[in-house]
């Protein structure tokens, strides 16, 4: 077995991989959750008390955030998607050995 | 001077004693190959200190008992407090770390450095090492030579200790040797005096060697076979206390003042800790005794009891030292102070960049990422001055509106002279350092660094835009065409939102803020572009303005959105450290105006 196949393979069976495409769903996904209540908080904000100024930047901001939440669940789902096709190709390797 | 006739000198005393004694020449053997295994152990820990290392030491150096412990368990892993000393400097000269932490750090390598002791004393000199020595010497050799990091890494370490365990073999058989031809311990000399000669013989071979650890090993190895009497080997402990610090001072040499002043502490720490040791001798021998008593140690085992010795000076002086640490950070920083000749031509030269943080690729690139946040507040004082704005109004709460009414300057001021004294010379430096640590840097890294370089090369064009731009605007906001001087005025506003929106971002920790703003900027680019969003058009179909005043205007606007675009570009690369994915695109802030349009 060569030194690189060694390497790769304690990665696999220690998860290393997974550990940082995990720390990188973690962080989406708090990022997500602050972009969600601070939408929330707008979403809450009494309209009447504003004027046109700042009822302008108020939408601006709902439009920016809900293309940022869109954007962040797509990745999170992309990281979702990968992380569960790796899984199945580890589980295969196994089998196939058995 | 001096180095060209102390390493002849040395070399000859050398030589001359490997001529007339083949003991001596064992001993000094067992020394070098001692040192050589402390090269080749710090070149392995080094092979980890690509991340590891130095979030851990990040992370845990926040409180000064954090920053002690850190010190303490790095130094007894690694067996080196100069790795551990010129880390600390590394970081600090990189900003990385305070000199608060800094000094507690090698409060804790003090401490770390008695283990050492500890290990020759209890296991050394009793075992026969070097039967341990040679199969690590073989495996770490083959791993050496695979081409995966970490393996590598592992290899340097095994061989470092198979060479120390080596080293330390060679010392004990050569000093066993010598004793059959000299006895050195005839030579001992007791009382002040015998204290005093041999604290300096402790300095003079520490600074030799440049390693304490060393010359602890040979003063155990010397002491075990009895060539140096108990009461001297105290006093040689101490002088090599003292002789690592000169090590420090090298070392700090090409780090900037937080450096220096970091080797001054560890100066300052060592000669008042040894000081208080030669005052209170008797008393530390009597603390020795009775230590030494309550952990078994027999009266006789000399060895062990300088390991008590090491452990009981360093601690209590490390004790000592924690209710002033404030106050010791206070003295360096009056007294040791940056060169006053960069001021005096008011050239502004680099804060973070020295050769100290080449030590590992991380330092590098923080330093590198500091310097450009310090080239970016020279660019901000530059286009403040450029648009004729106060930089405190933008820095304040002050409406926009207001902010733009309250000039700076009546006359415009001259950009290219601020851009020689403020951008050009640290752009270079931040240019030629990148190319020198790159060197060192793996692959994902040397892609940060290439973003670096560009959010360095954006900030730079975003001076010159704005050099461009005062030509009229001076000109254009006293205008008597009130729609002239609105739209000079406007563009004044944007670009003054712009920066304080990036001020904000860089006071920001929150990344849903830093993200939601750096956004904001984005759309309000677009938003303001005059030539895409019909104003200009309005202006000159319903003659408005003057041609001459329409072509400067396009001109001008454009180099106002450049401005812009520039420094968001900086801002991205520069203040989101993670999720830089998130931020919207070119296509999605269209797609924000186009809503904003439709409503």
């Amino acid at each position: 077995m060569s030194v690189k196949k060694f390497i790769t393979d304690v990665k696999n069976y220690l998860g290393l991989d997974d550990f940082k495409k995990s720390g990188k769903k973690k962080s989406i996904k708090r990022l997500l959750e602050k972009l969600k209540a601070r939408k929330e908080i707008l979403d809450k904000t009494p309209r009447k008390n504003l004027n046109k100024k700042e009822l302008k930047a108020l939408k601006e901001e709902q439009a920016i955030i809900t293309l940022q939440i869109k954007k962040g669940e797509k990745i999170l789902d992309e990281l979702n998607a990968e992380s569960h096709k790796d899984s199945k190709k580890l589980k295969g390797e196994k089998n196939g050995k058995k | 001077m001096l180095r060209r006739i102390f390493l002849p000198s040395i070399l000859i005393v050398l030589a001359y004693g490997f001529w007339i004694s083949p003991d001596f020449k064992e001993i000094s053997a067992g020394v070098a190959i001692f040192l050589f295994g402390m090269i080749s152990l710090e070149e392995g820990f080094k092979a980890f200190s690509g991340g590891t290392l130095e979030r851990i030491l990040q992370k845990s150096t926040n409180k000064l008992y954090k920053s002690i412990g850190f010190g303490f368990v790095t130094t007894a892993i690694m067996q080196s407090s100069s790795l551990v000393s010129v880390l600390t400097i590394s970081f600090i000269g990189a900003g990385l770390i305070g000199l608060t932490q800094g000094i507690g750090i090698i409060l804790g390598a003090n401490i770390g450095t008695t283990t050492g002791a500890w290990l020759m004393a209890g296991f050394g000199l009793k075992v026969k090492i070097s039967a341990y020595a040679m199969p690590m010497l073989v495996f770490g050799v083959i791993l050496i030579f695979q081409k995966a990091k970490s393996l590598k890494g592992i290899g340097y370490i095994l061989t470092g200790l198979g060479f120390l365990f080596l080293g330390i073999h060679y010392m004990k058989e050569g000093f066993e040797a010598f004793k059959n031809t000299i006895d050195l311990a005839s030579f001992a000399v007791d009382g002040f005096k015998g204290l005093m000669i041999f604290i300096g013989i402790g300095v003079l071979a520490t600074v030799v060697m440049q390693s304490s650890h060393a010359t602890i090993v040979l003063i155990l190895a010397a002491l075990a076979v009895g060539q140096i009497t108990y009461e001297n080997a105290l006093a040689l402990t101490i002088g090599a206390n003292i002789g690592t610090t000169i090590t420090a001072i090298i070392g700090s040499l090409s780090s900037n003042i937080d450096g220096k002043r970091l080797a001054a502490a560890h100066f300052i720490f060592n000669v008042v800790t040894a000081t208080i040791a030669v005052l209170l001798m008797d008393q530390m021998i009597v603390s020795v005794d009775a230590i030494s008593d309550f952990l078994g140690i027999a009266n006789d085992n000399h060895t062990l009891k300088l390991a008590v010795f090491d452990s009981l000076f360093k601690i209590i002086g490390v004790l000592m030292f924690i209710p002033f640490v404030d106050k010791l950070v206070k003295f360096l920083q009056t007294k040791l102070k940056p060169s006053a000749v960069s001021e005096a031509k008011s050239f502004d030269t680099v804060k973070y960049l020295n050769d100290s943080v080449l030590e590992t690729s991380m330092t590098a690139m923080a330093a590198i990422k500091k310097e450009t946040k310090h080239l970016y507040d020279n660019a901000f004082e530059i286009i403040t001055h450029g648009l004729n704005i106060k930089r405190s109004n933008i820095l304040s709460d002050m409406p926009l509106e207001e902010v733009v009414k309250d000039s700076y300057s009546q006359s415009a001021i001259d950009i290219d002279d601020f851009y020689h004294h403020k951008i050009k010379g640290i752009y270079g430096e931040i240019i030629d350092f990148s190319t020198k640590a790159q060197s060192q840097m793996a692959h994902e890294e040397i892609e940060e660094l290439y973003k670096i370089k560009l959010a360095n090369r954006d900030i730079v064009e975003a001076v010159k835009d704005t050099e461009h731009l005062q030509k009229n605007l001076v000109k254009y906001s006293k205008s008597t065409n009130t729609h002239i001087k609105s739209e000079y005025n406007s563009m004044r506003k944007d670009l003054a939102e712009l920066l304080r929106t990036i001020n904000l971002i860089a006071m920001s920790d929150q990344e849903d803020e830093i993200l939601l703003l750096l956004s904001k900027a984005k759309v309000h680019t677009e938003r303001y572009d005059i030539i895409a969003n019909g104003k200009l058009d309005n202006l000159i179909r319903n003659r408005l303005i003057s041609n001459e005043m329409a072509t400067s205007l396009m001109n001008d606007s454009g180099y106002a959105y450049n401005i812009s675009a520039n420094l968001i570009a900086m801002a991205e690369i520069i203040y989101v450290t993670d999720n830089s994915e998130m931020i919207i695109e070119e296509e999605e802030v269209k797609e924000i105006l186009n809503q904003k349009d439709e409503q």
